[in-house]
């Protein structure tokens, strides 16, 4: 993929409307500039409340970046069909893509590595499915290597409102325990 | 002191106000402006300031028009639809020589458009919105931090020189969320508006010396003044003496002339042995800063004249940028508005040639790398 700045990084978060993405891109910016990187965070939706594609983009970096907006992913994290299309032209082979196994129907197929995870399934099994935004922040933290998971909990745990922190804490823990499930096969 | 957080375009704008001085805003929510008027509800009643949600976007304009003749920094935000409804009060503020700041987060158009997505397409009604000939300042902010610095530079621009300043971003930059660097100003960096002093009998409200900006009647001082949107005499009253009508118009669009080094900013990047020039604004001039490295690197010598002040526009520096240019490229994201002004200004002196995308997308740096490519082949 083409490198135009310095040790840039291009994350994206897709899938419907409602599911909590912006937020889950909200929280990984706020934890990457805790710990000193600059992050440019950005969002597509449309004028509906639920339903539509929405996504949310980080591009990360050493300093300021020039252009904010994704050209070329090195994480894409998709949790819709309706979002697959939205990322034609950005996925490469070396893309580490997570999909949510029971809502995308129809991978991309660029990404040489593709982690179909029951995202939502499990975030259904703890009781609400609207944490499977954290159950995949929690999947992503472990697969990407982009920080450390504790640092990503922690913060999360400050942003989430308190009434649903301890669902989204068992939602994120068990992201990651998807994610290590995943990753040993 | 280093303040480095994430915040977002718009919330950046709200902090901007605050830090200038803003203690009134008046607005009516709409897409995707709405998060200065969530920031400015939250934040004012904290440093004394009022926030009212008004009825439409002509009572916002209205109200925020009213304040500021009430002595107080005020401001409103809106985007696309709105700002069309805020063009008569924008003109009625330029006529009473009010100080005022108006946001314009561009969204696609025409009518209701594209809410949620960018555009530039109110370049020319930023500047030409309201009727009659009327002095205006336009400021064009292309990252969050910049959104900040603009917006305290807005309020500054008002005060002194009482005209209305419209901050003019699209919507990319507005809910873009950077981590950013805010540096509070310091207190000599900002500006209020001369307010009237000496005899209260001898006190004209529209007469100016030599900076032809007339000092304003703060309400309790004892000034006695008269405001109208009819073309008024120095006392205020309405005239249509040829004479005074003269005097008062060529003053009223000269003060900008005359404080023209206060107001003209630019942004150049590698422009001096660049073959082709690229002018734009906004995000687009973050793609072309990008677009403008991966060109070099591959032998093509591109630069950038970015207008951070928009309007007045900056032609003394657009023409010295262009000078021996093989080509100038102007993108933006409507169907062909900057390109105007560039060639009304270059008159020939050197080809210009747009790129124009209006489907709701950003302008991507690849997209202007190739089109660089294009003219230098």
């Amino acid at each position: 993929m083409s490198k135009t700045e310095p040790l840039e990084m291009q994350i994206r978060f897709a899938g419907s409307g409602g599911q909590g993405l912006i937020l889950s891109a909200r929280i990984l910016a706020a934890a990457l500039a805790g710990e000193g990187r600059f992050v440019a965070q950005s969002q597509a939706y449309e004028p509906t409340s639920r339903g539509g594609l929405s996504r949310s983009d980080l591009v990360i970096s050493e300093r300021e970046v020039d252009y904010p907006l994704v050209t070329a992913l090195d994480v894409a994290v998709i949790l819709d069909q309706v979002a697959v299309p939205a990322c034609a032209g950005l996925l490469g082979r070396q893309t580490l893509t997570i999909i949510d196994a029971g809502k995308v129907t129809a991978p991309p197929e660029e990404p040489q590595t593709i982690h179909a995870l029951p995202i939502t399934e499990t975030a259904r099994a703890l009781g609400n499915p609207r944490v499977a935004n954290i159950t995949a922040l929690g999947a992503l933290a472990e697969l990407a290597g982009l920080i450390a998971p504790q640092t990503l909990r922690a913060r999360m745990l400050k942003l989430v409102p308190a009434r649903f922190r301890d669902i989204n804490a068992e939602a994120f823990d068990a992201g990651q325990a998807l994610a290590k499930a995943a990753e040993k096969v | 002191m280093s303040t480095l957080q994430n915040i977002q375009g718009n919330a950046a704008c709200a902090a901007g106000a605050i830090a200038a001085g803003c203690r009134f805003y008046a607005g009516y929510p709409i897409t995707p402006s709405s998060e200065i008027a969530e920031q400015m509800a939250a934040r004012l009643p904290k440093v004394g300031g009022t926030f009212i949600q008004m009825e439409d976007e002509l009572g916002s304009m209205a109200a925020t028009v009213g304040a500021s003749l009430g002595g107080v920094k005020a401001m409103t935000a809106t985007s696309g639809p709105g700002f069309s409804l805020k063009q008569e009060n924008l003109g009625y503020a330029a006529m009473t020589e009010t100080p005022c700041v108006i946001v314009n987060v561009m969204r696609g158009g025409p009518s209701t458009g594209l809410p949620t997505r960018p555009a530039q397409a109110d370049i020319m009604q930023a500047r030409w919105g309201t009727h009659g000939d009327h002095p205006i300042i336009v400021l064009a902010p292309h990252t969050v931090r910049e959104i900040f610095e603009e917006t305290i530079r807005a309020f500054n621009l008002a005060e002194a020189l009482r005209v209305p300043v419209v901050v003019l971003y699209d919507e990319t930059i507005g809910h873009l969320v950077e981590t950013v660097d805010l540096t509070p100003p310091q207190p000599e960096d900002i500006v209020t508006r001369t307010f009237a002093s000496g005899p209260a009998e001898d006190y004209l409200p529209y007469a100016a010396g030599e900076d032809m900006i007339p000092a304003f009647p703060r309400p309790g001082d004892g000034y006695r003044t008269h405001t109208t949107g009819l073309t008024h005499d120095e006392r205020g009253f309405p005239t249509q003496d040829p004479q005074k009508v003269d005097a008062f118009m060529k003053r009223l669009l000269g003060k900008l002339e005359r404080h023209a080094k206060m107001i003209e900013k630019t942004e150049s990047v590698e422009v001096d042995d660049a073959q082709v020039l690229i002018v734009t604004m906004g995000t687009p001039a973050r793609a072309a800063k990008t677009a403008i490295r991966q060109l070099r690197d591959e032998g093509i010598r591109a630069g950038l004249l970015r207008p951070v002040t928009l309007w007045p526009f900056p032609e003394a520096a657009l023409r010295a940028a262009a000078k021996g240019k093989r080509a100038v490229l102007v993108p933006e994201m409507n169907a062909g508005q900057l390109i105007l002004e560039v060639q009304r200004v270059l008159g020939g002196a050197a080809p210009v040639s747009g790129l124009n995308v209006f489907n709701g997308e950003p302008i991507a740096p690849q997209q202007i790398a190739q089109a660089v490519k294009e003219l230098v082949k």
